[in-house]
């Protein structure tokens, strides 16, 4: 208990001082573009209304989870056909050498051209930015499977579907939550970027609408929900990580404690 | 049971041709225990994964019951020599026991009835519940050994089971290796670099040459079936026998040929 709380204090100490120092050094600031901290603190109640956080920050909330959710399912799918396949890894590798190496941002005019201007593109946004790392774990996680468990497997002649919940997914899980927390990260990125270009509503859309109408400690008030919004979903990421990857934990633990 | 003729194994890797196997014949009747015993390096592990399918043999063949060996065959098990490597650590040791007998197709209450009965007869019965990783390497041992006689397999491969655990556990898991093989009537074909070992367990014991590998000698033990770390170590006879294949895999691993 005391040593969680230690832990609490020393992830937040930081933070707070940061906070603090700013808080101080802008006190004085006359700069239309660096209002003080305090003015920043004040803009949140008139501007995080709850008619806000229903309109402008929920439907960029479930635009992320559904196109990060996509990137997964897609990643993890797409990284088990091929990292399972010598054929098919020689086949694809080239090409997803190639696509990951595009910056996805540059990938958002097209996407626009091709599917419009609506919640899918912003969607579709998001996968193509996150669904690499993923891929690309995914593939790297599969092909690392233990020889001596895939030989354990085939003299039992498991195969198929129960190869792959038993075998496959959790011996790559690992390297997929590798993926997975990269990817996270990404389609924030992602999804204030689809957000930027013809959207009416989302956490993007409203940033640059304060920076647009020199409302600045909205803006600046707007930066800190995306912070926090990065914080709050890495957190919850965590929590679903330590459940998925108990054993891979303990099994590390023991052997650290192993000679 | 299981014969083998002729069989020789060739790696082809980066242009060089490695003979592992040069003419390995061998047989062994139902309900038979043979040790294969021969100087580390010598390939006993490659003969081991092609009778068990998992591997392909340049020419000779493997027969299991008269069917010839092209892929891991039904009812043959194998027992590997890194436990810890061939146990799923995200599995319980129940799971883990019964996941060949879902492979199998075998309804829930018949496959909770063959693991409970397998991880009795291990001494292990209350290990279902605990993780691999939770357990000792001998314990971990005898729950590969369980999930192998849960399959019911004819045949029965152990791949140097024994050589990563303690003297002390060792004896225990040799004499549980014995008792099963009374009590099931399962065919054992057991491969050890241990020689005292071989003579200990086998009824036979099959002495292999140095690379490239040849059987250079087919030896039956004529100790009494009734064995005991004790009083059979210390059998003038087992003693003799000890000394003869000591001696034999001497004079193997002098003749080779300087290359």
């Amino acid at each position: 208990m005391r040593r969680a709380v230690g832990r609490v204090a020393l992830a937040l100490g930081l933070p707070v001082v940061l906070l603090v120092v700013w808080w101080f050094a802008s006190a004085g600031s006359q700069s239309f573009y660096e209002p003080p901290l305090s003015r920043i603190v004040a803009a949140f109640p008139h501007t995080w209304t709850w008619a806000r956080i229903r309109g402008d920050i929920a439907p960029s909330v479930i635009r992320l989870l559904i196109g990060y959710g996509l990137a997964l399912l897609l990643g993890v799918a797409i990284g088990v056909a091929v990292g399972a396949s010598r054929w098919l890894r020689s086949l694809t590798e080239p090409i997803l050498e190639f696509l990951r190496a595009i910056p996805p941002p540059v990938l958002v005019p097209i996407l626009i051209l091709i599917s419009g201007l609506g919640d899918r593109t912003k969607v579709l946004v998001i996968t193509v930015g996150g669904i690499w790392p993923i891929l690309l774990n995914t593939v790297e996680g599969v092909r690392g499977v233990d020889e001596v468990l895939a030989d354990s497997c085939r003299s039992y002649r498991i195969h198929g579907w129960l190869r792959l919940r038993t075998l496959l997914l959790p011996a790559a899980s690992p390297q997929i939550v590798v993926g997975a927390r990269q990817a996270l990260s990404i389609s924030i990125i992602m999804m204030v970027i689809g957000e930027l270009l013809g959207t009416t509503n989302g956490l993007g859309y409203t940033v640059i609408e304060f920076q647009r109408g020199f409302q600045i400690p909205e803006m600046w008030s707007g930066v800190f929900v995306l912070g926090l919004l990065g914080v709050v979903l890495t957190a919850i990421f965590g929590l679903l990580e330590r459940r998925v990857l108990r054993w891979y934990h303990a099994v590390r633990a023991v052997e650290r404690s192993r000679p | 049971m299981l014969e083998i003729q002729g069989l020789r194994k060739v790696y082809d890797g980066h242009g060089r041709q490695i003979e592992a196997l040069r003419d390995i014949t061998l047989t062994v009747a139902a309900g038979e225990i043979v040790c294969v015993v021969g100087p580390s390096g010598c390939g006993k592990t490659t003969l081991l994964r092609c009778i068990g399918g998992l591997l392909p043999t340049t020419s000779g063949h493997v027969r299991l019951a008269g069917t010839p060996v092209t892929g891991p065959a039904d009812g043959l098990a194998i027992v590997f020599q890194e436990y810890g490597r061939s146990l799923f650590p995200w599995l319980r040791v129940a799971d883990n026991v019964a996941l060949p007998l879902r492979a199998k197709g075998l309804a829930k209450a018949q496959r909770s009835r063959l693991v409970a009965e397998a991880l009795a007869a291990v001494n292990l019965p209350d290990a279902g519940h605990a993780y691999p990783w939770q357990l000792s390497g001998g314990m971990q041992q005898r729950v590969a050994i369980a999930r192998a006689l849960a399959y019911q397999p004819r045949v029965l491969l152990m791949d140097e089971p024994f050589a990563a655990v303690d003297a002390q556990t060792r004896a225990d898991l040799e004499d549980l290796v014995r008792t099963l093989w009374h009590t099931t009537g399962v065919t054992l074909l057991f491969v050890t670099h241990d020689i005292d070992e071989a003579v200990y367990l086998g009824q036979r014991v099959v002495v292999l040459s140095s690379s490239p590998t040849h059987v250079v000698e087919d030896l039956a033990i004529d100790l009494p079936d009734e064995r005991d770390q004790l009083s059979t170590r210390s059998d003038p006879r087992f003693v003799e026998l000890r000394t003869h294949v000591y001696a034999r895999i001497k004079r193997t691993e002098t003749a080779k040929p300087v290359s």
